[in-house]
């Protein structure tokens, strides 16, 4: 075995891959679904949505571990705390900056991502956390592990996305949402009231960011850098669906988690996060309107 | 320690930081570019000239087999002409995007050079740290050797100010602070922009690979987790505190933000809430980040007109 290095060494193709890239692509397509929805609207880059996810997370996990509340009562708690709170930041901080430029809302979010990230710290301490819950076996079906958790992941998210499509189809607000999304001037010019439309933006998509932490928590470790690092296959999923396009950002989500895990047969597993970094300067650079949208700017 | 000890190494924190922050402001306060992979600049100096003059690893655990044992000046040239081609390689893809995008790109860049760094370990040591860098003349200088490195550092500060601030006035300058203005209007008069935007680009990026070097001769032992995006918001906040387009105030912001950084140093360890002071601070500077845009937005020594052209208020 002379000159074996193990760093070199590529896995060989596993249908294992598939069912963890579609848990990891669940998780992403529900995240740059909320961002998508904000982003559409506000129109600035937030820097702050991945510490939502964390405090989303990190409110669950009080109510489930310090509370000793069922899971699905603390995920639903997580959701409303970080749907209140994101309207919360936005009246106390976003909302004074409204006229200014998307680039100074870009900076003003790094303050905002600054303080959440450093608030979660001082309350809940920096090591990781787990949701409490038994550690229970993984039954293999073909050859595949499949964990609890990884299936609650799968079916949660495809409930979130479900019940936003029909909010954005069905409802005056959402589709007023959609509307204003498309053309924020047209939408104004035909009477919808765009000010209470961005309260019920913050309110659906810091739900949605609440419960994406919650699912990647479920997956991995609650750590207070969790949705920080896990930014930017978001907006990866964002860029690539297309900016404020909701279908596309859920297919350019699953699209993304899937590629990562199945990366590891073309290359070294250290370089998985590259996958999302390499999608995202691909997808700026190539196609800025999205592989599904149309120019948004 | 000593008071004083603290307070040279706080200095030479503030010092070599403060590179950082020039070459930024460069970048956003002249040119109006979104860098956001001033941490990579950073990085790939320090990496550079640590391997350039640190001999590799021997030993069983043996991680690096690549060093040498260039001379430090050698190593600090190295390291700043290689961050300032990375900077202009990345933007010669990616300087026409729009402000946001480009500090997406520019973001993820420097995350993928950084998990260069963490994965390549027979050049860097990885997660590991490189170990055993040399510090320039130790134990040949005729007063303590922190002082020295500190009046060292100054003397580096000292002069990227008086040059960047002298580029800054030039036509070059000039020229930089049309394209942040309306970069159509520069292009009407025949500038190449772009040209202009690749070498600011590559001028911020070689001073904050020199900061890098700097950084790696000081403090003997470099990881990948030094160069955090964090490190990257922290600058913007020095600049944009200290008020974007003013070297001085990029110097001042950066010694601001680096005192509240590390003025838990002087707190001894026995005060209330002392274990939760490292991120109080940092919530800190998140709120000052937001109150000097709200409520100043040229920051403490910035330029007024800077920031009133370009917006409505200025078009009068």
């Amino acid at each position: 075995m002379a000159g074996f290095d193990p760093q070199f060494v590529m896995a060989a193709f596993d249908p294992q891959f598939l069912w963890n890239g579609l848990v990891v692509g669940s998780i992403i397509a529900v995240a740059a679904l909320g961002l998508t929805l904000i982003f559409g609207i506000l129109n600035f880059i937030n820097i702050a949505y991945g510490d939502y996810m964390a405090v989303g997370a990190y409110f669950a996990f009080a109510a489930n571990t310090q509370y000793d509340l069922p899971i699905v009562v603390a995920a639903l708690i997580g959701m409303v705390v970080m749907a209140v709170g994101a309207l919360v930041v936005d009246k106390l901080v976003f909302e004074r900056f409204r006229s200014r430029s998307a680039i100074v809302l870009l900076v003003v979010s790094i303050g905002v991502a600054f303080v959440l990230r450093n608030l979660i710290r001082i309350v809940w301490g920096t090591g990781s956390r787990r949701f409490s819950g038994p550690i229970e076996a993984a039954p293999q079906f073909f050859g595949i592990r499949v964990l609890p958790d990884q299936v609650a992941i799968v079916v949660i998210s495809v409930a979130i996305l479900g019940g936003t499509y029909l909010l954005l189809r069905r409802t005056r607000i959402g589709i007023a949402m959609r509307a204003a999304s498309d053309d924020t001037d047209l939408a104004r010019i035909r009477g919808i009231d765009t000010e209470r439309l961005v309260t019920y933006v913050w309110l659906v998509g810091g739900a949605i960011a609440g419960i994406a932490g919650i699912l990647l928590g479920l997956d991995a470790q609650i750590r207070p850098n969790m949705g920080f690092t896990a930014l930017i296959p978001i907006f990866a999923a964002v860029i690539l669906g297309g900016i404020g396009d909701p279908i596309g950002a859920v297919a350019g989500g699953y699209a993304i988690g899937i590629t990562q895990e199945l990366s590891v047969v073309v290359i070294p597993t250290e370089y998985k996060p590259a996958i999302g970094l390499l999608l995202l300067i691909i997808g700026l650079l190539s196609k800025p309107e999205g592989i599904f949208g149309e120019a948004t700017r | 320690m000593a008071v004083g000890d603290l307070a040279l190494l706080v200095a030479t924190i503030m010092g070599v930081y403060s590179l950082l922050a020039i070459g930024l402001n460069m970048h956003w306060g002249d040119t109006g570019l979104l860098n956001f992979a001033h941490a990579a600049f950073f990085a790939i100096g320090a990496y550079t000239s640590a391997i350039l003059t640190t001999p590799p690893e021997t030993g069983l655990l043996a991680n690096r087999t690549v060093g040498a044992s260039y001379p430090i000046f050698v190593g600090l040239l190295a390291g700043a002409t290689l961050a300032a081609a990375a900077g202009v390689l990345i933007a010669v893809t990616s300087v026409r995007l729009e402000g946001d995008y480009l500090a997406m790109v520019t973001l993820s860049f420097a995350e993928l050079i950084r998990l260069v760094i963490h994965n390549e370990g027979w050049l860097t040591s990885g997660a590991q740290s490189l170990k055993g860098i040399e510090r320039p003349l130790e134990g040949s200088v005729p007063i303590r050797y922190d002082l020295f490195y500190f009046l060292l550092v100054l003397g580096v500060v000292a002069g990227s100010y008086l040059l960047f601030r002298r580029l800054a006035g030039s036509p070059f300058g000039r020229v930089l602070h049309a394209v942040r203005e309306d970069e159509e209007v520069p292009l009407a008069l025949g500038k190449d922009t772009t040209w202009f935007k690749l070498k600011s680009f590559g001028l911020g990026a070689a001073i904050a690979g020199l900061a890098g070097g700097l950084w790696a001769h000081y403090v003997y032992a470099i990881t990948p987790n030094m160069f955090l995006p964090s490190l990257t918001f922290t600058i913007w906040a020095a600049v944009i505190i200290g008020g974007a387009g003013s070297y001085l105030g990029a110097i001042v912001g950066t010694a601001f933000i680096v005192g509240i950084r590390q003025v838990t140093r002087f707190v001894p360890s026995d005060v209330p809430f002392a274990s939760d002071l490292p991120y109080i601070r940092l919530v800190v500077i998140g709120v000052l980040l937001i109150a000097v845009l709200y409520y100043r937005p040229y920051g403490l020594l910035g330029d007024e007109e800077r920031m009133l052209a370009g917006s409505e208020e200025g078009a009068d």
